[in-house]
């Protein structure tokens, strides 16, 4: 008997499609399926939280936060600030905002549970006046009237977890980046209703909305300062700073609003307030307070930890 | 966003790199083949009787790991479900190089062939096979040498 091995075509045991066609369909595919449910999710999850009511939310707030650096006369100018925008803005009943100065030098500001706001020392001793002030109060305090912190929690919980239930392969750990990136569509959503609530609260204070825009100048300023170029829009939890500009211009044309106004000027002990909070701020941060850099990015915290 | 640019990096690298392997790879198997046909590995288990062949065993072992490109292909691949085809030429080259490995010791025996051949898969990724994803391929058989003519 003879043995030999005949010769075998090839391709048989090789499926003939090519690899990137075969990666542009799946990825392609499971692309649009986590975006899709993840902004479902994410409706869904800010909705739901947006039903907790504010009394509840406010024992969640992240009480380590809430030393404030401020004196007394600094306090009660912002409080008084707030209450006259809050006026504006037709708050709630029952929802009270509570403003916090904090003396670092980091540059930001922002909304979180149970109607807090923290204000950084670095930001507001760059503000030219009131009304870049009132502009950025507002913007704050539109996003607790919108209830934005805690439904940015149910989203961000949402998102997280239809992301973690589908990938739990750490290959495909890169497509939870379109979760995530779904998520900030949902924050930079906010902060343009936020920008437009704010302006109007400032419009309807002061009659004009000249010096508003200047917040965005301040923050564009201290970007290019600090050398950070500002991520492309998909990749940014707010809107372009130039974009924010226009929206206001815009917003203004539409409703007929003075662009231009003389500016309230800030109190003129502003600047020994400034002071006196990085003191106090220092002091503590001689104790056993947390190093100022641990303090600025909890983990917890709603994703508005950005200036504006 | 940095993350998002090293995966592409990596998987455009795994892609061109695993591309040029593959191609370079199955031309050595198809000219290597084209050489040992002449010595027949044979699934039977009942070798012929005459002459008198010596025995022995010859083994041949190929360990492949997968290239970040064809492990992300595989791991979509699992979200729908399907053939993961990706692994299909990878593996088809781990069994071919295995044959060839062992042909060849069957050879450097002076073998005239290999009788009851046989594969054997390993996983070696035990239990992290979600970051490393390699196999053994073993192929082994009874290698049949002609007696010696005095």
């Amino acid at each position: 008997m003879k043995y030999r091995n005949p010769r075998i075509p090839e391709g048989i045991n090789v499926s003939d499609s090519h690899p990137l066609k075969e990666l542009l369909i799946l990825a392609g595919g499971a692309l649009l399926l986590l975006v899709l449910l993840s902004w479902l999710l994410g409706q869904f999850g800010g909705r739901l939280a947006r039903l907790l009511p504010f009394e509840k939310e406010a024992a969640m707030a992240p009480v380590s936060l809430l030393r404030s650096d401020a004196g007394s006369d600094l306090q009660v100018y912002l409080d008084r600030l707030g209450d006259r925008l809050g006026e504006q803005m037709d708050l709630p009943d029952g929802m009270l905002i509570h403003f916090h100065v904090n003396g670092n030098e980091t540059f930001n500001a922002f909304a979180t549970l149970g109607g807090n706001i923290l204000l950084y020392r670095g930001l507001l001793e760059r503000l030219p006046h009131e009304n870049a002030l009132a502009m950025l109060l507002a913007h704050e305090m539109a996003h607790i009237a919108h209830r934005d912190p805690i439904a940015g929690i149910g989203q961000g919980l949402a998102i997280q977890g239809l992301i973690g239930l589908l990938l739990g392969d750490p290959n495909l750990a890169v497509l939870g980046s379109a979760g995530i990136y779904t998520q900030l569509h949902y924050t930079r959503e906010m902060e343009r209703s936020a920008d437009a609530a704010a302006l109007n609260a400032v419009h309807d204070l002061y009659g004009h909305i000249g010096g508003a825009e200047d917040l965005f100048r301040v923050i564009r300023a201290q970007r290019e300062y600090s050398g950070d170029s500002e991520m492309p829009a998909i990749f940014s939890s707010h809107p372009l700073d130039a974009q924010r500009l226009e929206a206001i211009a815009e917003l203004a044309q539409e409703r007929g609003w003075t662009t231009t106004g003389e500016a309230t000027p800030l109190p003129l002990e502003f600047g020994r307030w400034m002071a006196e909070a990085t003191a106090r701020a220092t002091d503590a941060a001689g104790g056993d307070e947390p190093e100022p850099g641990e303090a600025t990015s909890p983990s917890y915290l709603p994703p508005h930890p950005h200036p504006g | 966003m940095y993350s998002l640019i090293l995966f592409l990096v990596l998987l455009s690298l795994g892609y061109f790199i695993g591309q040029i392997a593959e191609r370079r790879h199955y031309r050595s198997i198809l000219e290597r083949e084209e050489r040992l046909n002449s010595l027949p590995a044979i699934a039977s288990r009942h070798p012929p009787t005459e002459p008198h062949y010596h025995q022995a065993l010859v083994t041949g072992s190929t360990v492949v790991s997968v290239d970040y490109f064809k492990r992300f292909l595989a791991a979509l691949r699992n979200l729908f479900g399907g053939r993961v085809t990706s692994y299909e030429s990878l593996l088809d080259r781990a069994r071919r190089e295995s044959l060839l490995r062992m042909k060849q010791q069957a050879k450097a025996l002076g073998a005239a062939m290999v009788f009851n051949v046989k594969y054997e898969t390993a996983s070696i990724s035990k239990g992290r096979g979600k970051t490393i994803g390699s196999v053994e391929i073993l192929a082994y058989g009874t290698a049949l040498i002609p007696p010696r003519v005095r």
